[in-house]
């Protein structure tokens, strides 16, 4: 199915959206089962094929289909149902055992009341309430997710006909290079890595650069703990992404782009690579796309388990198959990266949000968000909350709003202590710090960071350092060891922290904490050292006085330190 | 040191099949832009990457061996020892640090005596820490078990029990392979 132009691709895509359109009109039913990491984890695969088994005894005229996650990662696994009389409505921990009756139900001609989370439609089906009104879905904006569990990420079919590679097929039509560059700039999309610095700019100065060949890398590694957007934007929707990367190679006058994926995402790595293969039967990679000159390839790269080759120079030096140890710059690698290449690096939310700039305009874009952080984020927070899952924000929101209202707040039995910023780069909150806008700068100013949107919620078992104690061990482990205020910093604060931990600290290690950091943070050669104290520092900042107790009274408020199990044995031995 | 041990000429040659299939380099730079992905495919297939199939994926990419340990030596994801008849990820995320994962890997050093990236002594187990993320925080503290299962919401009690039940299920066949 080679499109070989304009006309083609568009007499399909009217093609497909007029199938699309066909499917929902209401005449037959529609199953969705999201299938992603996380839903499997969880039995969807069963919940699918139980499904398929009963639907084809069940006589109903029916479609069913794989879709990427929806974000609503808690409700998995889950089953998105649409039929005659019978709006869209989304069914949660629809486990393989639940099938039966959930068809039986159908088939009685009613929904099932008891496993819906919510109806799709404007208005309630019985008792099953709107969607838009549930506390998880009320406030996102879904732009980047809105196909999320509406496609199936492995056709390519689906995305053109929901309106895919629209953006692209304007772009090589009906814009210049700087013409893009310049809605990007309007838009002002900030790097979603964790840097925010302003895509624009950057695109701007890879046009910029005369050297050719350059290249479009593209940051989809992810090695943080407890942060998936990525991954699970890859997917539930791997030519978003894709798109993105061809858009910015044609706007920077480049004809190679690279994603290099986390080794350890199998499922992400796979969906990009059949999406990578897709695009080319389709003409939209490869040499003279849809006949408007405009030659490209895609490449995916495998990553093999190391944090550190997230950083831009690290990232590099992997795709080429070295070790990930990022160098010193200048040169930067938008003047020297892949092969000596200029190449332009963005991270995967970013270019993901290239498609929508280009589609809806640079100044609809910058309509969302504050004034300083424009456009929506994705985030994902853990811990011991209700709900868990990836919800897309404008940005700006709430802290306190989106852990206690979006999230559902602590589950029975816990109670919040604080909230972790930033994955492993930035420092913790108190609940009397939460009422604060969630955006690039607003959380600096409290020793905190948007960071890639990742936040981890703790309760009060948990020490505030021993948390630090794991989150200065992961930076530890995760150092490569190049320069050495990093590799013999944070073993060093790690000690420290180890002592505090056993009792043996004196209150002079507590400065000798901010006076390593301060090296380590100062002297590091990449961004990995010169943030991997602050996770320390943001601990102390936020609890200072369960610090103080640790080490002037030996006491573990939280009774997790080593400490704390030998006053018990202490205590146990005198009584 | 630990003892020699050699893959089957038969997996080796499923090797050199997947490399002739699915890695085909059109230049030098490209063949070297391959070797990380090529390492993770054979690791799936065979569970490990041997010092022979270093040498096969060395000879397919046109690099040499040394290149090839430099990688797996610093890359986490790699294993150069073969692993036991089951593999465990532990993931040791910041969701299922605060869920108690730490519990777990104390456990493995009290209980079985291996640490992360160890076998157990009879060969049943190798487990790997994973410092990263599994990335289904729900689950948390969780473990991925022979690539498919996951354990989650773990205690002591309930990892020791999923222990026991994998290695009673007895060895997979052809559990290595991530699909």
């Amino acid at each position: 199915m080679k499109l070989t132009d304009r006309q083609a691709f568009e007499q399909y895509a009217e093609r497909v959206s007029s199938d699309w359109a066909k499917l929902h009109d209401g005449s037959s039913w529609v199953f969705r089962v999201p299938i992603g990491e996380w839903s499997k984890s969880k039995g969807a695969l069963a919940t699918f094929d139980y499904l398929r088994l009963l639907l084809e005894e069940s006589g109903l005229t029916y479609t069913l289909k794989r879709v990427g996650s929806g974000g609503w990662n808690w409700a998995d696994p889950s089953v998105v149902v649409q039929g005659p009389n019978h709006p869209s409505i989304l069914y949660a921990n629809v486990t393989a055992d639940r099938v039966p009756d959930l068809i039986a139900s159908l088939k009685a001609g009613k929904p099932h009341e008891e496993l819906a989370v919510g109806t799709f439609a404007d208005t309630p089906v019985g008792n099953i309430q709107p969607i838009a009104e549930h506390p998880f879905f009320a406030g996102q904006k879904k732009f980047l997710t809105a196909d999320w569990g509406v496609i199936d990420p492995e056709s390519i079919a689906d995305y053109i006909a929901r309106g895919g590679y629209g953006a692209l097929k304007k772009e090589l039509f009906e814009m210049t290079p700087d013409e893009v560059i310049e809605e990007m700039k309007t838009a002002s999309v900030r790097g979603r890595g964790g840097a925010g610095f302003p895509a624009g700019i950057k695109w701007e100065s890879a046009r910029r650069s005369r050297a050719e060949p350059k290249f479009i890398a593209i940051n989809s590694h992810e090695g943080e703990p407890n942060v998936y957007k990525d991954r699970q934007l890859i997917e539930s929707n791997p030519h978003l992404v894709l798109e993105g990367i061809l858009i910015a190679c044609y706007a920077v006058g480049s004809n190679r782009g690279y994603n290099y994926v986390g080794g350890e995402h199998v499922l992400a790595l796979e969906r990009f690579r059949k999406a990578v293969a897709q695009a080319e039967e389709w003409g939209l990679i490869g040499e003279n796309v849809l006949g408007s000159g405009f030659d490209v390839e895609v490449r995916a790269r495998a990553g093999g388990g190391a944090y550190i080759c997230g950083e831009g120079s690290a990232l590099m030096y992997s795709v080429m198959g070295e070790r990930g140890q990022p160098r010193t710059k200048p040169p930067r690698s938008v003047e020297e990266g892949l092969w000596r290449r200029p190449t332009m690096l963005n991270n995967t939310e970013s270019i993901a949000n290239a498609p929508l700039v280009i589609k809806n305009g640079g100044e609809w874009y910058a309509s969302l968000g504050t004034e300083k952080s424009k456009g929506t984020k994705l985030f994902t927070f853990q811990g011991p909350l209700k709900r868990l899952g990836v919800v897309e924000m404008e940005m700006g929101v709430n802290l306190r709003h989106l852990i206690f209202d979006v999230y559902g707040g602590m589950k029975d039995g816990y109670t919040f202590k604080g909230v972790q910023t930033g994955g492993v780069s930035a420092g913790a909150l108190r609940e009397d710090q939460i009422d604060h806008p969630v955006d690039f700068d607003s959380l600096t100013s409290l020793g905190a960071m948007l960071g890639s949107g990742g936040f981890v919620v703790f309760d009060d078992t948990v020490c505030s350092v021993g948390f630090a104690r794991y989150l200065m061990a992961f930076n530890r482990y995760e150092s490569c060891s190049k320069c050495t205020p990093c590799r013999l910093g944070n073993p060093a604060l790690t000690e420290i922290l180890d002592r505090i931990r056993h009792g043996s600290a004196r209150s002079a290690d507590l400065q000798l904490i901010e006076r390593t950091s301060k090296h380590v943070i100062e002297l590091s050669l990449c961004g990995l050292g010169q943030v991997a104290p602050m996770p320390v520092l943001g601990m102390m900042r936020a609890f200072p006085e369960e610090w103080r107790q640790h080490v002037e009274d030996g006491v573990c408020a939280a009774g997790d330190c080593p400490m704390h199990a030998r006053a018990l044995m202490a205590t146990a031995a005198d009584g | 040191m630990a003892q020699e041990v050699h893959v089957s000429e038969s997996d080796l040659e499923r090797v050199r099949e997947l490399l002739r299939t699915n890695y085909k380099p059109r230049d030098y730079e490209e063949a070297q832009e391959l070797i990380l992905g090529a390492c993770q495919d054979v690791q799936h297939l065979i569970g490990w990457v041997s010092p022979e199939a270093a040498k096969i994926i060395g000879e397919h990419l046109g690099v040499t061996e040394n290149r090839i340990f430099g990688l797996l030596t610093f890359y986490a994801d790699f294993r150069t020892q073969p692993p036991g008849n089951h593999f465990m990820l532990l993931c040791h995320g910041t969701a299922c640090f605060v869920a108690g994962s730490q519990k777990l890997i104390d456990e493995l050093q009290d209980r079985y005596g291996i640490a992360g990236d160890e076998t157990t002594a009879d060969g049943e187990l190798t487990v790997q820490v994973v410092n990263g993320c599994l990335g289904v925080c729900e689950l948390a503290p969780v473990v991925q078990v022979d690539h498919h299962d996951y354990f989650g919401n773990l205690d002591i009690a309930r990892f020791n029990e999923a222990i026991a039940e994998i290695i009673r299920r007895g060895p997979a066949e052809g559990h290595h392979e991530a699909h």
